[in-house]
């Protein structure tokens, strides 16, 4: 009898506590999936100066998970600087840049390893050899079973016969496959990429617009700046031209004829020169 | 990611950067040789003690391979853009800072393997039974210059006036510790009695344990400040 009087309490303990549990073990799946259904980069607002100059001023764009947004402009119209604010090298004057539904202020650190970024130059080091500089990016960003990752990095980005080639030495091509390879070690969700196709022939470009679809393919969100519109579109969703540090134009690549904005592009990036 | 990795990964890419680019050690010994070289020659007929002017050079041959060696520890990361890599890593700026620290104390400690001997050849000098005394005080040198040098090496890049910034900041920041620094050389190399008294410069160290004192707690402060300043540095850096 005492026994039951006292389990009385502690069962109604023990089922308010699996209670408990099962609300918050809810509210994690919720905000899991909130977070799945939220934007891989969200920019709201964006500006940004140095000093007097203004070189970003109101920019405001989405790029879902799974999509790519390709972002054209003339010379000096702040793609650069925004794929800087994007990757968190810079801080922007106003606005805010959620990644993954992360805010860039407050949560930085967990941004970190959900950003890849192909920036100008390769940012390899020239006297180490790929398999070297893939070795060392993979202790930096932390990566598990690095080994594994290398190889696979190394056949995917067809860099397996360079593998033991200084970087120093290598052809633009290469260098830029090494650099997407160092780019993609750590399985980002969000890959930045300047001017990617900067340099590449053809058939280098053809096999980076394959690498980029390949990620995307896998759930990731590209967002890319380049004047090499043509295969930009290939693979991106959407489309966005800056102009005078303002966002002028954003559009889904399905609503537009690519080869009559690919035209319209050239003519115009030839008439700012 | 742990903290040891990091460094490790750092000091391990850097020496062997530094060991095929053969870019700085190289200039940092022949520097070093030169400048006791030339004060050799320059006292040869002076009435100045050797072992005054071996532990002044000593010193000085310290300082200047620091600024050479500060000066390539961000060069390196700024020549493809590297530094931007670095600060996208989810490493912690902190790491980093303390990876490039012991890159460059170890090559101070590689160049006086090879200039301590030559200082000692050229001016007849030695320290005794010092050698211990000898090795920490050097150690103590190398900790301090190397941790304002790795800050401001990061902070000079891409700046116009570049490395003679960082030599004129280097210098002007070191020159307490420097104090401290020489008064132990002069004691360790038998320039000066145990103790200094009155009221010159050097008096203000006292005696050998308290110039290293002094030195362990520049060393403290300098690599505290720059550990913790290192994240904003690298952050305009990039």
């Amino acid at each position: 009898m005492l026994r039951s009087e006292s389990t009385g309490p502690e069962a109604a303990a023990k089922s308010g506590k699996s209670l408990l549990r099962r609300v918050a073990k809810d509210m994690g799946e919720q905000l899991q999936e909130a977070k799945k259904q939220t934007a891989a980069i969200e920019l709201a607002g964006v500006c940004k100066s140095f000093g007097s100059r203004v070189v970003l001023e109101g920019i405001s764009l989405s790029v879902a998970r799974g999509e790519g947004l390709c972002v054209c402009g003339a010379n000096a119209a702040g793609k650069t600087t925004l794929l800087r604010i994007i990757a968190g090298l810079l801080q922007p004057g106003s606005g805010a840049v959620q990644i993954c539904g992360f805010d860039m202020r407050t949560q930085a650190r967990e941004i970190k390893p959900m950003l890849g970024a192909i920036l100008h130059k390769s940012m390899v080091y020239p006297q180490l050899t790929v398999v070297e500089n893939l070795r060392f990016f993979s202790k930096l960003y932390g990566v598990r079973d690095s080994k594994g990752r290398i190889e696979e990095l190394l056949e995917q980005a067809g860099l397996g016969a360079y593998r033991d080639d200084r970087a120093g030495v290598l052809s633009r091509g290469m260098t830029q496959r090494l650099a997407i390879a160092r780019a993609m070690e750590h399985n980002p969700s969000v890959l930045l990429a300047d001017e990617p196709f900067a340099g590449l022939d053809a058939k280098a470009s053809k096999h980076l617009v394959s690498l980029l679809r390949s990620f995307k393919d896998k759930g990731g969100a590209i967002l890319v700046t380049t004047h090499n519109v043509d295969f930009a579109l290939r693979c991106c969703e959407s489309v966005a031209v800056l102009e005078d540090h303002k966002l002028i134009f954003n559009a889904r690549v399905s609503q537009i004829d690519t080869a009559e904005f690919a035209r319209d592009y050239l003519s115009y990036a030839r008439a700012t020169v | 990611m742990s903290f040891g990795n990091v460094v490790r990964a750092i000091f391990v890419k850097d020496l062997v950067t530094e060991f095929r680019a053969k870019k700085v050690l190289a200039a940092m010994i022949m520097l070093g040789v030169l400048i006791a070289w030339i004060f050799r020659i320059a006292t040869e007929a002076s009435i100045l003690d050797g072992s005054v002017t071996a532990a002044a050079v000593l010193l000085v041959g310290i300082l200047f391979s620091a600024v050479l060696a500060s000066e390539r520890g961000f060069a390196v990361e700024q020549e493809n853009d590297c530094i931007s890599a670095l600060l996208l890593g989810s490493a912690d700026a902190g790491d980093i800072y303390i990876g490039k620290l012991l890159v460059n104390i170890t090559l101070l400690c590689i160049f006086e393997i090879v200039s301590v001997p030559a200082v000692f050849v050229l001016f007849n000098a030695g320290v005794g039974r010092g050698w211990l005394q000898l090795i920490i005080v050097l150690l103590l040198i190398n900790i301090g210059v190397s941790s304002v040098g790795t800050l401001l090496g990061c902070a000079v890049q891409g700046t116009r006036a570049g490395n003679s910034l960082l030599s004129i900041l280097l210098l002007a920041i070191l020159c307490p510790m420097m104090i401290p620094a020489i008064f132990a050389l002069l004691l360790l190399f038998g320039a000066i009695g145990d103790n200094v008294l009155g009221i010159g410069v050097l008096a203000l160290a006292g005696d050998f344990n308290t110039a290293i004192g002094f030195l362990a707690a520049f060393d403290a402060i300098f690599v505290t400040v720059c550990w913790l300043l290192f994240g904003f540095v690298a952050g305009e850096a990039a």
